[in-house]
């Protein structure tokens, strides 16, 4: 690091090409980027950061009633079960959204002169996944309201959203790159989202499904992922391993290729834009 | 040592497509892949050499639609040649497109974080910065406000003062010359020559041959994507007058 703390400012110009320097300038823009699009998301508005804990409660509701008390699935503690799903996918619809136009709606930022471009759809993801560490407390609370226990379990829960993390970088990249070359990309993405939330059990249980189409649910990355969260904030227990750790692989792999696309793709932003 | 900037047999072929090219998917499925086709090919560069060296400045001139920004931008790093290379050394700042990623909503202040980070500072460094900015875009009262309370004046002067504030080695500028008033725009032209005086190499794209004259220590004229004249400014902005350029 510089050792400029003597002098008001003497950046040496040798360290601000080290790869420490490097490393320093990214997280900072990173987090200046998050900063940005989170005050932007909030600031103005009354209620501020309450919103990340109102909408999903709202979807709450509606689930509850409609489906504890309408047409009755029988799933125990309904209310959390429905909210912990709520959660994680708004995280997952939300972050796609916007990664989606992570590179069409900053065209200023791409014509600036060694912009690490490969940031911008991880900001998009990184806004949103504020929602569900703001709304995950609420949770917990429930949780502990609800009679059950808080378990040493919790400490995987990191792991998990890491996990989701890198699941969604790579279907990031994608659809960030898809959008700068066909401008449907996020329609087509709604509607995959859309469809998405009904196959995934966000407010049922995959017990709720026939057997034959029971075996769908294993190729479903979000299923997985629901399922992991659940067994650890609602069951108290370590989540499936073996799942967790076939999703890692084909996250890490979805990751690479997302990545390769955007690299490739990235060279022909400035035209397409 | 070799120059700061080095430009050789620079070329960039631009694809021209149908106007109505489909942006859709629908639209590609409905056409076949016929209408993704390129119509044709030109090159908006070619043969592009120059070099820059520490403390000069390179002026480029000529008409519009002449390459001279694709050129610019290139030596940003935005966009790939198609032929030849360009080599970089050191820490490079475009007077671009000023202003990259402010809101309106965010105050002057926050604008000024985004903005000095965006354009390749740290954020201790842009905290050090900050008064020297504030002071040079003579913003002091104005610093807290929202931006969209900003005049159009007083938003260039921002720009201008965080991305003259990042002690670049080379130095990209585009046509922005004309920043705030008379007076505000004599203090960015003295920034520009200290820029140089400090040793960092600049390239000046304007239609202002005044500012070429000037400032410049040589200048190459662009003509449909090709340099038809290049030499000492003086010499080459007379040339280009004679011809009948602006």
């Amino acid at each position: 690091m510089s050792n400029a703390r003597g002098g008001p400012r003497i950046p040496a110009p040798v360290a601000q090409t080290s790869p420490l320097w490097r490393w320093i300038y990214l997280r900072d823009l990173l987090l200046e980027l998050i900063v940005r699009d989170m005050k932007l998301r909030y600031e103005r508005s009354l209620l501020g950061v309450l919103w990340a804990i109102v909408n999903p409660l709202a979807q709450l509701m509606v689930f509850v009633i409609v489906f504890k008390h309408v047409i009755r699935l029988e799933i125990p503690n309904y209310a959390l079960y429905v909210f912990s799903g709520v959660l994680v996918w708004n995280w997952t619809s939300e972050a796609l959204l916007q990664a989606a136009n992570a590179i069409t709606s900053n065209r200023d930022l791409i014509r600036q002169p060694g912009f690490p471009l490969a940031l911008l759809p991880i900001v998009s993801l990184a806004t949103p996944l504020f929602d569900l560490l703001v709304a995950l407390p609420i949770l917990v609370l429930f949780v502990v309201f609800g009679g059950g226990e808080i378990t040493l379990h919790l400490l995987a829960l990191p792991l998990v959203i890491g996990l989701q993390f890198l699941f969604l970088q790579g279907l990031g990249y994608l659809v960030a790159s898809a959008q700068v070359l066909f401008r449907d990309t996020s329609h087509l993405l709604r509607v995959g989202l859309m469809l998405g939330f009904y196959l995934t059990p966000v407010f049922y249980d995959v017990q709720n499904v026939p057997a034959s189409f029971r075996v769908l649910y294993l190729l479903n990355p979000m299923a997985h992922l629901l399922k992991a969260y659940r067994s650890i904030i609602i069951q108290g227990e370590l989540p499936d391993l073996v799942s967790l750790s076939v999703l890692a692989l084909v996250s890490a792999l979805l990751f690479w290729i997302g990545r390769r696309v955007f690299e490739r793709a990235s060279h022909h932003f400035v035209e397409e834009l | 040592m070799t120059s700061a900037v080095t430009v050789l047999k620079l070329g960039k072929c631009f694809r021209r497509y149908r106007t109505n090219r489909p942006r859709s998917i629908k639209e590609s499925i409905f056409r076949g892949l016929r209408g993704m086709q390129p119509l044709d090919t030109f090159w908006a560069l070619r043969n592009i050499d120059f070099e820059v060296d520490r403390g000069r400045i390179l002026g480029i001139i000529g008409h519009n639609g002449a390459g001279k920004s694709t050129l610019l931008r290139m030596v940003g790093g935005i966009g790939r040649p198609d032929e030849g290379c360009i080599e970089v050394h050191g820490r490079t700042t475009g007077l671009l497109d000023l202003g990259a990623g402010f809101h309106p909503d965010l105050s002057g202040r926050e604008n000024l974080y985004v903005n000095g980070i965006v354009a390749g500072l740290t954020r201790a460094e842009v905290h050090e910065r900050f008064e020297a900015i504030v002071e040079f875009a003579e913003l002091s009262k104005a610093i807290d406000s929202p931006l969209r309370t900003y005049s159009q004046g007083m938003r260039q002067r921002l720009g201008f003062a965080v991305a003259t504030h990042t002690d670049p080695d080379v130095l990209l500028i585009d046509e922005m010359l004309a920043v705030g008033d008379q007076r505000f725009n004599r203090k960015c032209l003295d920034r520009i020559a200290q820029f140089r005086d400090a040793g960092c190499a600049i390239i000046l794209v304007s239609h202002g041959l005044v500012a070429v004259r000037e400032l410049c220590d040589e200048a190459i004229q662009l003509r449909q994507g090709e340099i038809v004249d290049r030499g000492p400014a003086e010499d080459v902005v007379l040339e280009y007058e004679k011809e009948g350029g602006s």
